[in-house]
């Protein structure tokens, strides 16, 4: 089969599904499912088969979409480009998106919105696969925000509760706000360069040709880009947030996929972004705090998605620093296997919620969470791979982003991922302790009520996904050749030392982690709780949420309050003064209902009396 | 079938239409309203007769049909269509027939309505097909007349005063307009109405400077421009829904396409010594409308406001000056007509079961009407700029333009999507998000019959969006002839 009918296969064919969900299936659950399944079956398959494919890159125009002037007089095409680092993440983001809705069938089977959510999932599968194909920027931009709308409406699928509804548009503004920054860039890429094709833009004739204030420019704005929708410091509170929405959701967006899509970004435009020193200098440093900054909250929340949902920014953290160091197959690469553990780590918590009915670990631990036996080897594999302990997928990804950080010249980045990586093993850890060692005696107290329920597997549907997810985050980590030759980028291999220390860190975390969680006298205490103040820090995430309350939030509403009183008083306040004086006057003059309508024809009378007089001449 | 006058008949249908409804007894409710919907859409299959007979490369003006009248003051009845026109033709045909639909539940003074209704529309129409000045004002003021009885009668909230205030502004304009166009007449010497004629001779430069804000500003106010807006979301809340959706679908774009055909097209030297001053006024219009609009409390003061900030990209791609600018501009013009005709379309469904506007009173209705808020919420990305929609590349287009010519307020204007986002974010998650009120829970859905107005608008902002080249077809040669001037 040709390729440029796989590529709209793949993409096309979750669009369909959507249409016949949202519109036609709208009342029949049932169908809509099925509908959504084989549209994303279909894109799975295309996907597979053009990752099987891979050839040279593949750079195909299929229609002239948009003129403008800045194009040198050609039109901005629609199309698709097919090269190794499209596909393998093509591939990837069909896959998971197929298990994930596989999983929904068990996970969602007693919501009554069930054709709108699978609509919704199909929109976010279309979208992000005509993103992740896309052959120039402005049709990414255009699936960029459609990838970001899907996330609003999924986040805010439970619409109805306030805390879902608040969450969604959160995500919304705060990504747009990155957004902004990115539109002004693609307007000055395209004013500059003359054309949105990504390989044309990445080629070296097109970087030398760009004067260098104009480069740091552009890759700035578009670094904004992807600080808002990666989740990046500042730009990185929606995401926990994000969590309200279903749990596959937040799988499959919230960490597997959607919020790559900014770290996709960086790879895709890599050689454009990193031949500006600016924005390799601007993005180290972001980069390297958020990974540990998030780490931090992640290792003193009890809500499992919230670990979950700070440990993705703080691995898509890591992705960006590896890019930014000039590591691309390491940033790819650690994308590729992140996704897939990340995702089985989000099921796996998805299958212990939808059972227990409680997002709190000590809940779900003492409620006997562990005797789920294939959640629970789901969970402790995905950790392991989190963690970074060999020979799981983690591990080997994450070896490649230190060594790409550890060429820099300075270490303080080498130092912040250590110290990350550290506090990774230990929230993981901590995690699954908590989960799979309950400790009663412990003295931790408990939230909500126990919900005392004997343990039963999940679904056959929820935990299909869950053996694939498990089976895959062990393999993906061996697929490191592969992408290499996909890519054509090197792979870049740690020291023995770096790797020695990389494991030393990680048991020595995951050995504090038992210490305190996991052995039967463990008091389930951390040691950040001895020091209250920080604790407290890292409990309330930093106070980045009331930071921007009392700031933005008071800005706006100052703003928005400023402008309205200008409106009432002084725009239309000296409107409505000529106003009233002219109906008073109307009205004594023509002393009935309509004479207000006789001053508008009286005047147009006398106007046309002015009119036959310059006639008249 | 080219030799029929198309464009006559574009005129012709509605005010047989006009004719039919004068005739028909008052008490014959459902017959006025059959007559205005099939003469509707009659007029978009005529709109879709022009589209197809215009010739993208062919020369500007097009189904040109010409009878001298007073030949003595240069007045002679002169119908011609550039793209834009061909686009905006369809734009109105369509709001005609959507408008029309939306009515379909009145009751009240059924006769006198839908005749208002129809005059306003002719109106328009010879607006957007006349290239002689002197017809062009006059179906503009035709377009403008009824308003006056139809908010002040069919109206609600305030309507004598929203009435009142809309027509003496636009009265305002039109003088402003009136001494302007007379200017035009006697400066050119050619004794000649007609916009072709007078497209030929190039105007004195401090003679164009002088009189382009006189005519910016007239046609400014109906496009609302700050600060002459503030009659129009007053306008919006005070009008029936048919009304608002003409007034803020097509009444408002009359005066921008006015900017466009007469004052850029006629006074190009003018158009570029006050493209700064009015270029800073549409920024404002932009970032302020919304800042406005981020603390009402009222739906239709919402979208009032929306109008004036979305408003403002049009007239800041019309003073860009440039290609894309001007692109943008008036595919702007298109989008933005008829996505706030699905707002007001869908903002009417709500108020005429409710008669209630105010947001806060309102919660969860996605749960009690569904379909109903999906037309909404579609409405509200789309006025958020979200791809897939028209506006998008209209506002692309214009914003393109703008970091080129200013790049300042280019980012101004950028940096308003946060706020149109937040603005339109709020009244999703206060009326449509949500724990429902129960207050509300009686509200019946929209019927197939109803939704179906609607659906079309959506069609349309997805049809254009999806394939922007549709509509930049058209409107790309027309404004490249006119650059030519600069």
């Amino acid at each position: 089969m040709n390729t440029t009918l796989l590529a709209l296969t793949a993409t096309t064919g979750p669009l369909v599904s959507c249409f016949l969900a949202l519109v036609v299936f709208r009342r029949r659950p049932s169908l809509a499912i099925g509908a959504a399944l084989l549209g994303l079956g279909a894109a799975a398959a295309a996907a597979l088969a053009l990752l099987q494919s891979a050839g040279p890159p593949d750079h195909q125009l299929l229609m002239p979409w948009l003129d403008s002037e800045e194009s040198r007089g050609m039109p901005l095409m629609f199309g698709f480009l097919l090269d190794g680092t499209n596909l393998i993440v093509g591939a990837m983001v069909a896959c998971i998106a197929l298990l994930v809705a596989i999983y929904s069938i068990g996970y969602m089977a007693d919501d009554p919105g069930k054709s709108r959510y699978f609509g919704m999932l199909s929109l976010f599968a279309w979208s992000m696969l005509s993103f992740v194909y896309a052959a120039n920027l402005l049709q990414m931009f255009v699936f960029w925000e459609l990838v970001g709308l899907a996330s609003f409406l999924l986040i805010g699928f439970w619409y109805e509760k306030p805390a879902a509804a608040a969450a969604a548009r959160k995500a919304f503004i705060m990504t747009r706000v990155g957004d902004v920054g990115m539109f002004v860039g693609l307007i000055l890429l395209l004013q500059s360069a003359g054309s949105l094709e990504v390989l044309e833009l990445c080629s070296s004739a097109t970087i030398a040709a760009l004067p260098q204030g104009r480069l740091d420019l552009i890759a700035l704005l578009l670094f904004s880009g992807i600080v808002g929708k990666s989740a990046q410091f500042p730009l990185h509170t929606w995401l926990p947030d994000a969590m309200e929405g279903p749990t596959p959701v937040s799988a499959l967006l919230h960490s597997a996929t959607m919020v790559a899509a900014g770290v996709f970004l960086f790879a895709r435009f890599h050689p454009l972004l990193v031949a500006s020193t600016v924005l390799v200098q601007v993005a180290l440093p972001i980069a390297a705090f958020t990974a540990l900054l998030s780490a931090t909250v992640a290792m003193v929340q009890r809500d499992i998605k919230r670990v979950l949902a700070y440990s993705s920014i703080s691995q898509l953290a890591f992705m960006l620093a590896g890019l930014a160091a000039g590591g691309l197959h390491a940033g790819l690469f650690h994308l590729i296997t992140h996704a897939f553990f990340k995702a089985l780590l989000f099921l796996c918590a998805g299958a212990y919620i939808h059972h227990y009915h409680s997002n709190d670990m000590v809940v779900i631990g003492r409620a006997g969470g562990r005797n789920m036996h294939w959640t629970t080897a789901g969970l402790i594999v995905g950790g392991g791979a989190l963690a970074g302990i060999p020979p799981l997928a983690g591990f080997f990804s994450k070896e490649g982003i230190l060594a790409a950080v550890g060429g820099l010249s300075s270490p303080a980045p080498l130092i912040a991922l250590y110290l990350a990586s550290f506090l990774t093993a230990y929230y993981t850890a901590r995690m699954v302790f908590l989960v799979t060692r309950p400790n009663p005696a412990s003295g931790l107290a408990s939230l909500e009520e126990l919900p005392q329920k004997p343990a039963r597997e999940a679904p056959l549907s929820m935990r299909l996904p869950l053996m694939i997810l498990t089976l895959a985050s062990i393999a993906a980590g061996f697929a490191a050749k592969r992408i290499a030759a996909l890519i054509d980028a090197p792979e870049q291999h740690p020291s023995a030392m770096m790797i020695g220390s990389a494991i030393a860190t990680a048991a020595l975390a995951v050995a504090l982690a038992w210490f305190e969680y996991g052995r039967k006298q463990a008091t389930q205490r951390s040691f950040v709780e001895r020091m209250p103040t920080l604790h407290r820090l890292f409990l309330r995430q930093w106070y980045i949420d009331e930071i921007y309350r009392a700031t933005f939030g008071k800005l706006v509403a100052a703003l928005s309050g400023l402008a309205r009183l200008f409106e009432d008083q002084i725009v239309d306040g000296t409107a409505d003064k000529i106003g009233r004086a002219t109906v008073v006057s109307g009205r004594a003059a023509a002393q009935t209902q309509l004479g207000a309508f006789q001053v508008y024809v009286g005047s147009a009378v006398i106007a046309l009396a002015i009119f036959a007089y310059f006639l008249g001449r | 079938m080219g030799d029929l006058p198309v464009l006559s008949l574009l005129l012709l249908m509605p005010t047989a239409a006009l004719g039919l409804i004068v005739i028909l007894p008052r008490t014959s409710k459902l017959a006025i309203k059959v007559v205005s919907a099939v003469s509707a859409l009659l007029t978009v299959l005529l709109a879709a007769e022009v589209w197809w007979l215009y010739d993208v490369d062919g020369p500007q003006y097009q189904l040109q049909q010409i009878v001298p009248w007073l030949a003595d003051f240069g007045i002679s009845y002169h119908l011609g269509v550039d793209g834009p026109a061909v686009l905006m033709t369809l734009l109105n045909a369509l709001v005609f027939l959507t408008g029309t639909l939306s009515m379909w539940t009145l009751q009240e003074r059924v006769k006198e309505y839908f005749a208002f209704m129809v005059t306003l529309v002719i109106g328009v129409f010879g607006v957007f097909v006349s290239l002689d000045i002197f017809f062009f004002f006059f179906f503009y003021e035709l377009a403008v007349l009824p308003m006056y009885p139809l908010i002040a009668v069919w109206g609600s909230s305030n309507k004598e005063y929203a009435a009142m205030k809309l027509t003496l502004f636009l009265m305002a304009g039109s003088a402003l307009l009136f001494v302007g166009l007379l200017a035009l007449y006697w400066s050119s010497g050619l004794r000649t109405f007609d916009l072709v004629a007078l497209g030929q001779h190039a105007f004195d430069r401090s003679f164009q400077v002088a009189i382009y804000p006189m005519i910016y500003v007239g046609f400014g106010i109906l496009a609302g421009m700050f600060p002459l807006h503030s009659w129009s979301p007053t306008g919006h809340v005070a009008a029936p829904t048919a009304v608002s959706m003409l007034h803020a679908g097509v009444l408002m774009k009359l005066g921008a396409f006015g900017i466009f055909r007469i004052a850029i097209t006629l006074l190009p030297e003018g158009a570029k010594a006050w493209a700064d001053t009015f270029a800073i006024l549409a920024t404002v219009n932009i970032v302020y409308g919304a800042f406005v609009a981020l603390r009402q409390t009222d739906f239709k003061f919402v979208i009032g406001f929306s109008s004036v900030s979305h408003m403002g990209i049009v007239l800041l791609g019309l003073n860009v000056l440039s290609a894309d600018g001007l692109n943008g501009a008036v595919f702007q013009m298109f989008a933005h007509g008829a996505m706030t005709a699905l707002f007001f379309s869908s903002v009417g469904f709500i108020y005429d079961q409710t008669h209630c506007r105010d947001i806060g009173r309102f919660g969860g209705l996605a749960k009690q009407i569904p379909i109903a808020s999906a037309f909404f919420i579609i409405a509200g990305l789309s006025g958020m700029g979200v791809p897939g929609f028209a506006s998008f590349w209209a506002e692309l287009l214009v914003f393109v333009g703008a970091v080129r010519g200013y790049p300042l307020l280019g980012v101004f204007a950028i940096a308003g999507l946060v706020i149109s986002a937040l603005f339109m974010l709020r009244v999703y998650l206060r009326a449509f998000f949500g724990p429902p009120n129960p207050e509300w829970n009686q509200l019946k859905e929209v019927s197939a019959w109803g939704a179906l107005p609607r659906a079309i608008l959506v069609c349309v902002l997805l049809i254009f969006g999806f394939y922007p080249r549709l509509a930049l077809r058209l409107i790309g040669p027309t404004t490249s002839l006119l650059l030519r001037r600069f």
